[in-house]
C-alpha cells in the first residue's frame, strides 16, 4: 500500500486548486513543487519596499456575492472564500493611442456601448448590434455548455453554430469601418495571444462578455494571497506539501503509473499523479520515451507554443493620479493595425509598435503599495524562441536594450513617469522558462488556433492509467481556466475511484 | 451532444486544418531541452567551483579566485553575488559573496573575504582552504547593481570594510569596458591597513579622471592628512559637489547605514536615490527596537520541524543557522531577509523579525517567514 493516492507535480494554479479538491474528498495528496513557493505564474515578489504582482490582471468569473460567477462558486466550494478578499476593477479597460486619442470602457454593457457610441457616433448602430451579437453568442454558450442543453440544434442556437469558428477580424469588418473602432473592441486579444486575425470570435465573444457580467476583479494581497490560502486550505485538509522538490521522473509501468522519483532520487508511489507541468516537458523530460506512444508527440506536435511576455514591474515614489494614471487597466496601442503584423512584432525581442497592457493595480486598489506609492506591471506578449538565440553573455543588454524601448513608449503616453520610478526590475521570455519551466516560456500553453481551440483541447487526458493533466496548456491559458483545469483533474480522479 | 461542434459553421476548414498539422507535427524535444539548456547558461542551479588562487589583499582579507569546473562561468551584473555552500565541522552551511571581479572577466569569479570575528565561515575560507580546494556555489544572483533604466550615470558610492566588493566589480568593469558612468568611492575602515583594494583604487583613480576614490580612515596614524572619521554629510558634499542626478549606493557594516543614511537625508538625498546591499542578519538580534524584554540572547525554545523531530534553539540564534545546526537542509541565498530562498511556515509560536524586511504581505497574513532573519521568542511548530 502506498502512503498517497495522488502525487499532483507542480502548485500552479492548476497543481493547487487539484490538491485541495482531492484532499477534500478525503484522498492522501502530495504535493510537489520545485520552488520555494507555491503559484506558479499566480506569485508575487519583493523589491525594496514593493511587492510586486507578476501576472493577474484582470481575475474573471467572481462575479458579485449575489451574482456570483463560476470562479466564485468553485473557490467556495473548495473553501477558501473566507480567507480571500477580492477587490472589484471599476472598469472594463481604457486604450491609450500614441496620437493622443484615449477612451475609457465602463463594466457596464449600456456604458460600454454608449461610450463607444460618443467617440465613434458615426457606428453608433454598428456598436449596438455588435453587442447584441456578443450577447447573443454567450447566451447560446452558457445554453449549450453551462446548462448542458440535452438538444442542442442551429435552430435553438444560431449564433453559436455560425460564429464559433469565424476569425474576429471578419465579424469586426462586418461591424465596423473605423479600424481604432475595431481595435478598441478588440484589445483583449493580448489575453488570449492570438491577434483578431487569429482569434476566433468565440474567444473574443465570451473575454467582452464574461468582463462585462462577472466583472474585472483583483484579490487582496495579489495572486500570491490565493496561492497561500489555496496552501493553507490543502494543508488543513491533511495533504502534504514539499517545496523545493523538483520531480525527475513520472514512473509507468505497462501503461499505468505508478509514482514519481525526485530530483533527490526519492521514488514515491501512487496511483494518481497530476502534471500541473507543461504536456511538453512531462512527455519529452519527465517520461521514459520509450513509453509513450506516438500518437501523443503527434497531438502535441500539431499544436504550436503561445508568445511569452517581456514585462516591466515598476514602483512609483507617488500616487497614480500624479503619473496620469486614473484607470487600473490601460491597454497602449501604437497605432489602429489589427493585421498579422501582431504576430511579427511578437517574433522580434525589440520593442517598436507592439500593443501593450499597463495594469496599476492601486488604482483600484489603494493599499496595493505603500502609502504615498503605486506600482505598475507593463507587458507586451513575445515569444519566447528569438530570445533563446541570444548568447549568454549579450542577454542582459538585450534586456535593458528592450525594457528602455518600451518605458519610452509608456512615457509617450504618461509623461514624466521616469522621474518618478523608485523600483524597476525586467522579466523576460527568459524568465518565464526560468520559472514557469515552460517550453519557450508559452505563457498560455498552446496557442489556441480554431483548430486548438476549446472544442478541441486535450483536457486532463493522457494515454497512461492515473496520469491526468492540469494546467494552462491543457484547457486554454489564464488564470480561471488553470483554476478550473485543476478541479475537472480532480473530479475525474474520484469519480474513477469510486466506480 | 458532446459533437455538436460538427455541424458549427466552418468545420469542415478546422478538420482540415487539424489533419495538416497533425500531418506535418513538430517534436518539441528540441524546444524542450534547449529551454532547459539555456536556463542553466544563464542562471545556473549550483557551480562546481575550484579554488584556482588565494591573493592575499591584506593582513585580514584574501581573494579567493574561482574557476568553474566545467569551463563556463554565467553573466552576471556587476554588484551581483554569488552564495557558497560549505560542510565545516559537520555543518552544511552558506554564505553571500559578492563577486570583486567584474562581469567581462569570463574565466573566473573573485570573491573577496574578509575575517569577522569568531565567525565561523569567513575563518573557515581565510584559514582551511587551500588552491585546488573544491567549493559548490550558486548562480549570480542579488538587486544592487547600477540599473541604467533609472539610476543615474553618476554613482556616489559608500562602502564599508568588506562591503568595497561589489563597489570593486562595478569599478574594473566600468574602467576596463570604457562605460559611460563617473563613480565618487568613499571607503570607510577603521584603520590604513585594513584598506582592501588600495593600491588598485589609487592607481584606477589616478588614470581614470571619471573614478574619484576618497578612502576614509576612522583611526588614522598620527602623520594621516588625507579624509578620516566617519563618512560624513559635509565630506561627501565637500567631494562631489553638486549632489543632484546622482545615485548613492550604500554596503557596508550595519552602524555605516545607521550613521550614513541621516547624513545622506540632511543634505537632501530623496531615499530613492539611495541603493543599499543587504549585508547579513543582525550580529545580536537582541538589541533591536521591538525584541521582547523578557527574552534573552541565550534563553532556548523547541521547535517542532515538519511534525516530527524536535531541536532546542536560541533565542539569539536565526531559524535558518538552528535548523542548519540541526542537520535539516533549508535551501538559503541572501541570508539576510531579501532573496525568500528559506522561506518556512510558522504553524504555531511566536517569531521576532527585525523591521523593514521584504516579505510577501500574504506570507505575512498565512506565518510564513524568512528563517534567516526570524529568531524564535515561543517554542515553534515550524513547516520545511
Amino acid at each position: 500500500m502506498s502512503k498517497y493516492d495522488v502525487i499532483v507535480v507542480g502548485a500552479g494554479n492548476a497543481g493547487l486548486t487539484a490538491s485541495v479538491a482531492l484532499s477534500q474528498k478525503g484522498l492522501k495528496v502530495l504535493l510537489l513543487e520545485r520552488h520555494n513557493i507555491p503559484g506558479g505564474c499566480a506569485t508575487s515578489f519583493c523589491r525594496g519596499k514593493f511587492e510586486f504582482e507578476v501576472a493577474l490582471h484582470q481575475l474573471s468569473g467572481i462575479g458579485t456575492s449575489d451574482r456570483p460567477g463560476p470562479l466564485r462558486m468553485n473557490l467556495a466550494k473548495l473553501g477558501i472564500m473566507d480567507e480571500l478578499e477580492f477587490v472589484e476593477i471599476p472598469e472594463l479597460y481604457n486604450v491609450f493611442m500614441a496620437d493622443g486619442f484615449s477612451i475609457s470602457l465602463d463594466h457596464d454593457r449600456e456604458r460600454v456601448v454608449s461610450e463607444l457610441q460618443q467617440k465613434f457616433p458615426k457606428e453608433k448602430d454598428s456598436i449596438e448590434a455588435f453587442f447584441d451579437l456578443v450577447y447573443k453568442y454567450a447566451n447560446d454558450m452558457i445554453g449549450i455548455f453551462f446548462f448542458k442543453d440535452p438538444e442542442p440544434s442551429r435552430e435553438k442556437y444560431p449564433t453559436m453554430y455560425k460564429y464559433a469558428f469565424r476569425p474576429s477580424i471578419e465579424v469586426l469588418n462586418e461591424y465596423f469601418s473605423d479600424p481604432l473602432l475595431k481595435a478598441v473592441v478588440s484589445a483583449y486579444w493580448g489575453y488570449i495571444g492570438l491577434p483578431p486575425t487569429r482569434l476566433s470570435f468565440a474567444y473574443l465573444a465570451m473575454l467582452l462578455f464574461v468582463y462585462i457580467e462577472f466583472k474585472p476583479f483583483h484579490i487582496k494581497g495579489g495572486s500570491q494571497a490565493l496561492s497561500n490560502a489555496l496552501v493553507n486550505r490543502f494543508l488543513a485538509n491533511g495533504g502534504e506539501i514539499r517545496f523545493n522538490c523538483p520531480v525527475k521522473k513520472i514512473n509507468i509501468r505497462e501503461r499505468a503509473v505508478k509514482g514519481v522519483t525526485t530530483e533527490e532520487g526519492e521514488t514515491i508511489e501512487a496511483r494518481y499523479v497530476v502534471s500541473n507541468v507543461s504536456p511538453v516537458a512531462t512527455y519529452y523530460q519527465l517520461i521514459d520515451p520509450d513509453l509513450i506512444p506516438s500518437s501523443v508527440y503527434q497531438e502535441i506536435g500539431a499544436k504550436s507554443l503561445s508568445p511569452s511576455a517581456f514585462t516591466l514591474y515598476i514602483g512609483f515614489d507617488c500616487e497614480p493620479e500624479q503619473l496620469g494614471i486614473s484607470g487600473t487597466t490601460n491597454f497602449l496601442i501604437h497605432n489602429p493595425d489589427i493585421s498579422d503584423r501582431a504576430l511579427e512584432l511578437m517574433k522580434n525581442t525589440s520593442i517598436s509598435e507592439e500593443a501593450m497592457l499597463l495594469s496599476c493595480y492601486d488604482v483600484a486598489d489603494p493599499d496595493f503599495s505603500p502609502p504615498g506609492t503605486c506600482q505598475a506591471s507593463v507587458v507586451t506578449l513575445k515569444y519566447g524562441e528569438p530570445w533563446l538565440r541570444i548568447p549568454p553573455r549579450q542577454y542582459h543588454k538585450v534586456k535593458f536594450a528592450c525594457a528602455e524601448q518600451m518605458l519610452q513608449r509608456v512615457e509617450q503616453v504618461f509623461p514624466g513617469l521616469r522621474d518618478h520610478i523608485e523600483e524597476l526590475d525586467v522579466a523576460t521570455p527568459l524568465t518565464h522558462m526560468r520559472y514557469l519551466g515552460h517550453p519557450a516560456g508559452a505563457i498560455y500553453g498552446f496557442e489556441q488556433y480554431a483548430k486548438d481551440s476549446m472544442f478541441f483541447q486535450l483536457g486532463h487526458y493522457s494515454p497512461f492509467k492515473g496520469l491526468l493533466f492540469a494546467s494552462g496548456w491543457v484547457e486554454g491559458g489564464g488564470f480561471q481556466p488553470t483554476l478550473q483545469a485543476g478541479i475537472h483533474a480532480a473530479k475525474a480522479i474520484v469519480k474513477e475511484k469510486s466506480q | 451532444m458532446k459533437d455538436i461542434f460538427k455541424e458549427f459553421d466552418g468545420y469542415d476548414q478546422v478538420l482540415q486544418e487539424i489533419q495538416v498539422s497533425k500531418k506535418h507535427w513538430k517534436s518539441y524535444a528540441a524546444e524542450a531541452k534547449t529551454t532547459a539548456d539555456h536556463i542553466n547558461l544563464l542562471h545556473p542551479w549550483r557551480i562546481d567551483f575550484r579554488v584556482l588562487e588565494i591573493i592575499e589583499e591584506t593582513q585580514d582579507a584574501k581573494a579567493i579566485r574561482l574557476v568553474p569546473e566545467n569551463g563556463y562561468l554565467p553573466p552576471f551584473l556587476a554588484g551581483q553575488y554569488i552564495a557558497l555552500f560549505l560542510e565545516i565541522d559537520g555543518i552544511r552551511t552558506s554564505r553571500p559573496y559578492s563577486i570583486s571581479s567584474p562581469p567581462n572577466q569570463a574565466g573566473y569569479y573573485d570573491v573577496t573575504v574578509k575575517r569577522v570575528k569568531n565567525g565561523l565561515v569567513s575563518n573557515y575560507l581565510l584559514d582551511e582552504v587551500k588552491r585546488g580546494a573544491r567549493i559548490q556555489a550558486s548562480g549570480p544572483a542579488g538587486n544592487f547593481y547600477h540599473n541604467p533604466l533609472f539610476h543615474d550615470k553618476t554613482m556616489v558610492c559608500i562602502a564599508g570594510g568588506s562591503g568595497i566588493t561589489p563597489f570593486m566589480s562595478m569599478i574594473r568593469e566600468i574602467t576596463q569596458c570604457g562605460l559611460d558612468r563617473e563613480v565618487y568611492l568613499f571607503y570607510g575602515n577603521k584603520t590604513l591597513d585594513e584598506v582592501i583594494f588600495h593600491s588598485e583604487l589609487e592607481e584606477l583613480s589616478s588614470r581614470f579622471e571619471k573614478i574619484h576614490y576618497i578612502p576614509v580612515i576612522e583611526q588614522p596614524p598620527s602623520d594621516y592628512h588625507a579624509a578620516s572619521g566617519l563618512i560624513t554629510g559635509q565630506l561627501i558634499r565637500n567631494r562631489v559637489g553638486d549632489l543632484a542626478h546622482k545615485t548613492f549606493y550604500l554596503c557596508g557594516p550595519k552602524g555605516l547605514y545607521e550613521f550614513c543614511i541621516p547624513e545622506l537625508q540632511n543634505l537632501g538625498i530623496p531615499l530613492k536615490k539611495i541603493r543599499k546591499e543587504v549585508y547579513g542578519p543582525p550580529e545580536d538580534i537582541t538589541r533591536y527596537p521591538g525584541w521582547p524584554e523578557n527574552v534573552k540572547k541565550n534563553d532556548t525554545f523547541s521547535v517542532r520541524v515538519n511534525n516530527g523531530e524536535t531541536i532546542e534553539v536560541r533565542a539569539g540564534e536565526s531559524l535558518l543557522v538552528a535548523l542548519e545546526n540541526a542537520g535539516v537542509i533549508v535551501p538559503s541565498l541572501c541570508r539576510s531577509g531579501e532573496c525568500s530562498m528559506c522561506r518556512v511556515k510558522i504553524v504555531s509560536g511566536k517569531v521576532f523579525q527585525p523591521q523593514g524586511i521584504p516579505i510577501r504581505k500574504s506570507d505575512r497574513t498565512f506565518g510564513y517567514v524568512h528563517s534567516c532573519v526570524s529568531f524564535p521568542i515561543s517554542d515553534l511548530d515550524i513547516l520545511v
